[in-house]
C-alpha cells in the first residue's frame, strides 16, 4: 500500500518521467546570435509580460522570460562581446520542481516543465533553487495603458500579483500545434511548433523541435560537437542546449583556453562562465594594468558596449 | 462593587471579534451563494429565446455558433447573422425585442450580450477539441434549447469547476486529459 508519504516521495523524485511522449528541445547557436534581442521583444508581445518600469528594473523585480546575458572575452582594446540567450532551460531533473511545496511547478509528458499559475501560493523558493535565474515573481498586479490592453495575447494568461512565471516553451503554440496534428491523427511534425523566440530569430538561431524524431532540425543541432548545456555540472539535463561559439581565439589570449581544446568538456563547460570567471578575474590583481581600479575597467568595456 | 476598565474593555474585544467574524462570514456566504451554489441567469440586452429558435424551430447549434467546432471559442453570432434570417421573418417583425435587435442593426452596433458559461482566465477551455471527442453541447451548456433565458445549472455541472472537468477527463481516459498544461497556461 502506497501511502501519501510514498506517492510525495515519488512524485517529488526527479526526472519523474523516464521517457517522454515528445521532448521538446531548443538549440541555440551562439555562433549566429548577433544579440539583436528580436527574441526578447517576441517573448514580452507573445507572452503578455509586462513592462515594469525603470524603478522596479532597478530593484531587480524586471520580467524577461528570456534575457540576452553578454560576455567579454579579452580585455581592452582587445575585446570581443559574447551573447548568451538565458531562458528556463526546461531541465529534466529541475531543482525548481523538487522545492515548491505545492506542486504548481511539475514535469509533464512533454518534458515541458509546467508552471501552474493558479496553483502557485507564490514562496518563490523555486527562483531561489534555480541556478539560471530565469524565474520571475510578481511583485505587483501590472496593467497595461488604454491602447497596448489590446494587443495582449488571449491564449496565456496575465498574471496576477503573487505568483511565479518562468518561459513555458510558448505552450499555447504547442498545444495548437497538436491539436491541429490530432485532427490528421499524426504527430507533430518538424517546425510545426515553434515559439515565438524561434520564429523571430533574424539568423535561425534558435532550433526549437522534438528531440524523439531523430529527422527533426534540433536532433540534427544536438550532434554536433560545439553543442554543451548551461552549468552541465549541476545534473539538471537542460532542453535547451548551447552551440558553443567556434570563431578565431583573439590575439590577447586570454581566451584560449576557451577555445583551445573542443573535446575538452571543461573547456566547453566554460563557455558558459562569465568572463572573469574563465579568463582573468578583474577583482584579482594580475590583470589589472598599473593604477587602474576594476570598476574603471568595466566602465571601458561598457564604452566598448 | 465595580468592574475593572481593562475586564470591560476585554469584553468589549470579545464582541468586537465576534461581530467582524460574522461580517466575515456572512461575506463569504453570500458570495458562495451567488457564486457557486446557485444558478447563474443574467438578463441579457434583448430577451433572446433558445426555445423558441433551438427548440420549436430546431435550429441546429452550429448554425449561429459556427466556430465551435473549429476554435477555442463557440463565438456569438453577428447581428448580421440574426438580421440575415429576421428580415424575411416579418410575421414577427413587430415583437419589441425583434424591434430592440433592428435599432441595434441601425445603429451598427454590437449586441452587449452577457456571459453565461464563463471560465477564470487562467482556464482555456477549448470547445474544438471536445466537439471532435463526440461532447454533446447539452452536456456542458444543459437543455439549452429547453431555455427562454440561458441558466447555468449548478446541478448538472457544479457551475464549470475544475472537478467536475476532471471527472469527465478521467472517465472518459482523454490523452494527457489530467496534465495541467492541458488547460492552463
Amino acid at each position: 500500500m502506497s501511502t501519501i508519504r510514498d506517492k510525495l516521495r515519488e512524485y517529488r523524485t526527479a526526472g519523474y518521467y523516464t521517457e517522454f511522449e515528445y521532448h521538446w528541445t531548443m538549440a541555440v547557436d551562439l555562433d549566429r546570435c548577433t544579440g539583436c534581442e528580436a527574441c526578447v521583444v517576441a517573448c514580452q508581445a507573445e507572452n503578455n509580460l509586462p513592462i515594469v518600469g525603470e524603478k522596479l528594473m532597478r530593484q531587480g523585480r524586471e520580467m524577461k522570460w528570456l534575457r540576452i546575458e553578454r560576455y567579454w572575452d579579452g580585455e581592452y582594446p582587445n575585446a570581443r562581446l559574447n551573447f548568451i540567450p538565458m531562458l528556463c532551460q526546461h531541465c529534466d531533473e529541475a531543482p525548481c520542481e523538487i522545492a515548491c511545496p505545492v506542486f504548481a511547478t511539475y514535469h509533464n509528458q512533454d518534458g515541458l516543465n509546467a508552471q501552474v499559475y493558479n496553483r502557485c501560493i507564490g514562496t518563490r523558493t523555486c527562483a531561489v533553487y534555480c541556478p539560471y535565474e530565469v524565474r520571475f515573481f510578481n511583485w505587483f498586479t501590472y496593467t497595461w495603458d488604454e491602447p497596448l490592453e489590446q494587443q495582449l495575447n488571449p491564449d496565456v494568461t496575465v498574471r496576477e500579483k503573487g505568483v511565479m512565471e518562468k518561459c513555458t516553451f510558448c505552450v499555447q503554440r504547442i498545444n495548437r500545434a497538436k491539436d491541429l496534428a490530432r485532427d490528421e491523427d499524426r504527430r507533430v511534425a518538424d517546425g510545426e511548433a515553434q515559439p515565438a523566440c524561434a520564429q523571430a530569430c533574424p539568423t535561425d538561431a534558435i532550433v526549437f523541435g522534438d528531440r524523439n524524431d531523430p529527422e527533426s532540425a534540433v536532433s540534427r543541432k544536438l550532434e554536433d560537437p560545439r553543442a554543451y548545456s548551461v552549468l552541465e555540472e549541476l545534473n539538471t539535463h537542460p532542453s535547451v542546449v548551447y552551440l558553443k561559439n567556434a570563431r578565431k581565439p583573439l590575439a590577447g589570449g586570454a581566451d584560449d583556453d576557451h577555445h583551445g581544446d573542443e573535446s575538452d568538456s571543461r573547456a566547453s563547460r566554460e563557455g558558459a562562465r562569465p568572463t572573469w570567471e574563465r579568463g582573468h578575474d578583474p577583482r584579482s590583481g594580475p590583470a589589472l594594468r598599473e593604477g587602474e581600479t576594476p570598476s574603471l575597467q568595466t566602465q571601458q568595456a561598457d564604452t566598448v558596449a | 462593587m465595580s468592574i475593572g476598565v481593562f475586564e470591560a474593555a476585554r469584553s468589549v474585544i470579545k464582541g468586537l471579534i465576534i461581530a467582524v467574524l460574522a461580517i466575515i462570514g456572512a461575506y463569504i456566504g453570500h458570495w458562495a451563494h451567488g457564486a457557486i451554489l446557485n444558478d447563474y441567469t443574467p438578463v441579457q440586452p434583448i430577451e433572446f429565446s433558445h426555445e423558441v429558435h433551438a427548440g420549436e424551430n430546431e435550429i441546429p447549434c452550429e448554425y449561429c455558433h459556427s466556430w465551435a467546432g473549429r476554435s477555442a471559442t463557440a463565438g456569438v453570432p453577428s447581428v448580421e447573422t440574426c438580421v440575415g434570417c429576421h428580415k424575411g421573418l416579418t410575421e414577427v417583425r413587430d415583437k419589441p425585442d425583434v424591434v430592440k435587435l433592428f435599432d441595434y442593426w441601425e445603429r451598427g452596433e454590437g449586441i452587449p450580450w452577457v456571459k453565461v458559461h464563463d471560465t477564470p482566465d487562467f482556464v482555456h477551455f477549448r470547445h474544438k477539441p471536445h466537439i471532435r471527442g463526440g461532447v454533446e453541447c447539452q452536456t456542458c451548456h444543459g437543455p439549452v434549447e429547453e431555455m427562454a433565458r440561458v441558466t447555468r445549472r449548478v446541478d448538472l455541472n457544479e457551475n464549470l469547476r475544475m472537478p467536475w472537468c476532471i471527472d469527465c477527463h478521467t472517465e472518459e481516459d482523454v490523452a494527457n486529459g489530467r496534465d495541467c498544461l492541458t488547460c492552463h497556461y
